[in-house]
């Protein structure tokens, strides 16, 4: 709801952005999902990594605290109402404006939907109908808008001339979106805050779009018949209760870790004789023989980008802007996530059948009467409800 | 706001780098807490206790950080530090009893029914303020679906779940409470008792949807947060009758504590039990299984030296603030909830005489 955003402005504002976290890691993976290809650290860099985002602070020594104070009310009220106007009530709200042009159809195997940034905040458990539990992860949608549309063709300018080690783009190994240009690059910006936080380079991404700058950009892989405008909103309705979703995440940060934490390695004998192998690696190569590139060694582990794949959406909460999604996400409470709907063949032949709203939800999606507070999934049991198990 | 005065420096004759060693050790530990928690803004000290922020000393000026300069250094009465130990929470000489005398606005019996109601002690950066309150609202909302007592550990519980393999289709489980664990939704306990000569231990999720109902036949808490020791004891601390009569008990009187000292099985045990601090075992008798030097480790342990942490004691106590609001959110809620039992029980009351009106059963 627009009277959330000014709280959620000022709120996360003040949050901190991501940062680094050390935590003592469980061995709670199996082998079998882990990836076993290739990897950079160096290929999940946040982008644009070309345009600082933050810079050290100026401290003006011109201004007494109080006319501070007053400025950074003033320039925070200009971000609310830039919000404000550009938030999808106001776009129902105004009857100048001219209505949105012809909505895209859902076109089976051809459609991809923008997505949407979160961030995860905690778990909480629920049941079923039927007594079994579920562990729901709480992300809430913070405020954001459409900032940029790359059309496939222009994929390829796009890329070439960001990356920051364009040998890897000579290489034959290419990713597949940038050969097919199926689908292009949908940027979203999350997070409006005080444009005195970033440098006028990052501002400057977002004046094209007469955005307010925010703390946080993503992209998205999205159809061309899907494609939103710069200045389009995106609201927590994007979602509905029961899709099936894709969340995309950096893990947890665990620091540097041996091999055995890892890379999940057995490690030598305890006992018997050993002496100081314990927890090594052991050999590196054989025979003489060169160490391949991607060898299994140890380094920092975590803080990487991963997909947890087909998560149901079990419950929509309006009030704080919230999505119930079954199961558990990468990445650490308050740090942000990536949600779209899922790649997984089984979910979008069944978005065949059902499809969400295109290209994303608008006001004229709402149903009669509008959305109640809280939105759960017909399988799901609500805590006011007591548990009645068929015979 | 609490007016904070430096305790006084030492003397400026002795040399400059003894001066800022002994400020060191006088200021570094005792101040810093005080500083944090102070409300108000901090007052400028008075020139006599400030230091200059070049100290000259024998290879030239040595520039004396902020903390030894007397620059940040708060002026605290003793008043006013009693007054912050006290809020604080901490300390060798608090006591529960002081903790509860700041939330008075909140009746007792909110902090005795409600015990899962506080957040979790973890680090900061995994606890969410909105997460957390829907774990409190979700609570409630269950609470009006069924009642859960207010139990403790030591307490004598009988609990009823769906079960459809049962022939009436409800377990029902008597036993009495080892552990209690976890907040919010994820709270848990554990029943113990004997079932045919075999041992017999049930953890339950206190709101599952799956347990019908939670009977508190007997009030009671322990010397001890868990009885896990019982499982090195005899059997017959652990033997409850399953047609076991509730025994009444009144809300405003204190939870009866039941003193009594477990004496355990001779080794081998579990667990170390006399490395925990456990009041409940009898101690003499814990000993005389035990060699010289396990027995001295175990009297070194329970020497309440971690009174004096206070950093263990931050660190696994939750920020009063905190708890603070935890409460006050629960009270309002509770008193919604006393609302509509009150509702209910008048619909229901309505139902009944519409029906003996009517006539139908």
């Amino acid at each position: 709801a627009p009277a959330l955003s000014s709280q959620l402005i000022v709120a996360m504002a003040t949050a901190p952005h991501t940062w680094l976290r050390l935590v003592p890691s469980c061995r709670s993976y199996s082998k079998a999902t882990r990836l076993h290809k290739i990897d950079y650290p160096w290929k999940d860099e946040p982008k644009p990594h070309w345009v600082r985002q933050f810079e050290a602070r100026r401290v003006d020594a011109d201004l007494t605290p109080e006319n501070r104070d007053w400025l950074r009310q003033w320039r925070l009220q200009r971000v609310r109402d830039a919000v404000a106007s550009s938030s999808e009530a106001a776009a129902a709200a105004s009857p100048l404006k001219e209505p949105p042009a012809a909505r895209p159809l859902w076109t089976p195997r051809v459609s991809q939907r923008c997505g949407l940034v979160g961030i995860k905040l905690g778990i909480l458990p629920m049941w079923y109908r039927n007594g079994q539990k579920v562990h729901t992860t709480v992300v809430q949608i913070p405020d954001q808008r459409v900032l940029r549309w790359v059309p496939p063709e222009d994929l390829g300018n796009y890329a070439s001339l960001r990356e920051m080690r364009p040998y890897r783009l000579n290489q034959s190994f290419l990713p597949r979106w940038l050969t097919q240009q199926r689908w292009g690059l949908q940027l979203v910006g999350a997070v409006p805050a005080d444009p005195a936080n970033f440098t006028a380079q990052w501002c400057g991404i977002f004046k094209a779009a007469g955005l307010p700058p925010m703390r946080k950009i993503s992209r998205f892989l999205v159809s061309p018949d899907a494609s939103l405008q710069p200045g389009a909103c995106l609201g927590l309705h994007h979602f509905r209760v029961g899709d099936c979703v894709d969340v995309v995440a950096r893990t947890v940060n665990r620091g540097f870790q041996g091999v055995m934490e890892r890379h999940l390695m057995e490690g030598g004998p305890a006992a018997h004789g050993s002496t100081k192998f314990h927890r090594k690696m052991g050999s590196a190569a054989g025979g003489g023989g060169p160490i391949y590139r991607g060898k299994r060694m140890p380094g920092v582990m975590g803080n990487r980008f991963r997909a947890a794949r087909s998560l149901p959406v079990l419950r929509v909460n309006t009030k704080h802007r919230l999505l119930f999604i079954k199961g558990f996400t990468p990445g650490p409470p308050h740090s942000y996530c990536q949600i779209m709907d899922s790649w997984m063949l089984d979910v979008r032949r069944s978005l065949d059948a059902n499809p969400p709203p295109m290209p994303t939800y608008f006001a004229e999606d709402a149903p009669e009467g509008g959305y109640p507070e809280d939105v759960y999934h017909p399988d799901l049991l609500p805590y006011d409800q007591p548990l009645e198990l068929p015979d | 706001s609490i007016q904070l005065e430096m305790p006084p420096a030492p003397s400026a004759a002795a040399g400059s780098c003894a001066l800022s060693l002994g400020s060191r050790f006088l200021f570094g530990c005792r101040v810093t807490a005080a500083h944090r928690f102070a409300a108000s803004p901090v007052q400028p000290p008075s020139p006599l206790h400030q230091q200059p922020h070049l100290q000259p000393c024998r290879q030239g000026r040595r520039w004396l950080r902020p903390e030894f300069r007397g620059v940040y250094k708060p002026r605290l009465s003793p008043e006013a530090m009693k007054e912050f130990w006290r809020l604080s929470g901490i300390g060798p000489d608090h006591s529960r009893a002081k903790v509860a005398d700041q939330q008075a606005e909140v009746p007792p019996e909110i902090k005795r029914l409600y015990q899962e109601a506080l957040p979790p002690i973890v680090s900061q950066d995994y606890r969410d303020p909105i997460v957390e309150s829907l774990h409190r609202a979700e609570m409630m909302r269950r609470r009006r679906v069924i009642n859960i007592p207010e139990f403790h550990v030591g307490s004598i519980l009988a609990v009823s779940v769906m079960d459809k393999h049962a022939p009436n289709k409800v377990n029902r489980f008597v036993g009495l409470c080892i552990l209690r664990r976890h907040t919010g939704l994820f709270t848990t306990f554990t029943l113990r008792n004997m079932v045919d000569q075999v041992c017999v231990q049930i953890e339950y999720e206190l709101y599952s949807p799956s347990i019908v109902s939670i009977q508190l036949l007997k009030l009671e808490r322990r010397l001890d947060d868990n009885l896990l020791y019982l499982m090195d004891a005899p059997h017959s601390h652990c033997t409850i009758p399953f047609d076991m009569v509730p025994e009444p008990y009144s809300r405003n009187d204190p939870v009866p504590v039941n003193r009594e000292r477990v004496r355990l099985n001779p080794p081998p045990w579990m667990c170390k039990w006399h490395l925990h601090g456990y009041q409940g075992i009898d101690l003499e008798h814990l000993y005389s299984y035990l060699s010289d030097k396990d027995v001295a480790k175990a009297i070194e342990f329970s020497k309440a030296y971690k009174r004096y942490d206070l950093l263990d004691q931050y660190l696994n106590r939750v920020p009063v603030p905190d708890a603070d609001y935890a409460f006050k959110d629960i009270f309002i809620q509770h008193q919604e909830l006393l609302q509509h039992q009150q509702q209910q029980q008048q619909s229901s009351k309505k139902s009944e005489v519409i029906s003996k009106l009517t006539g139908t059963a």
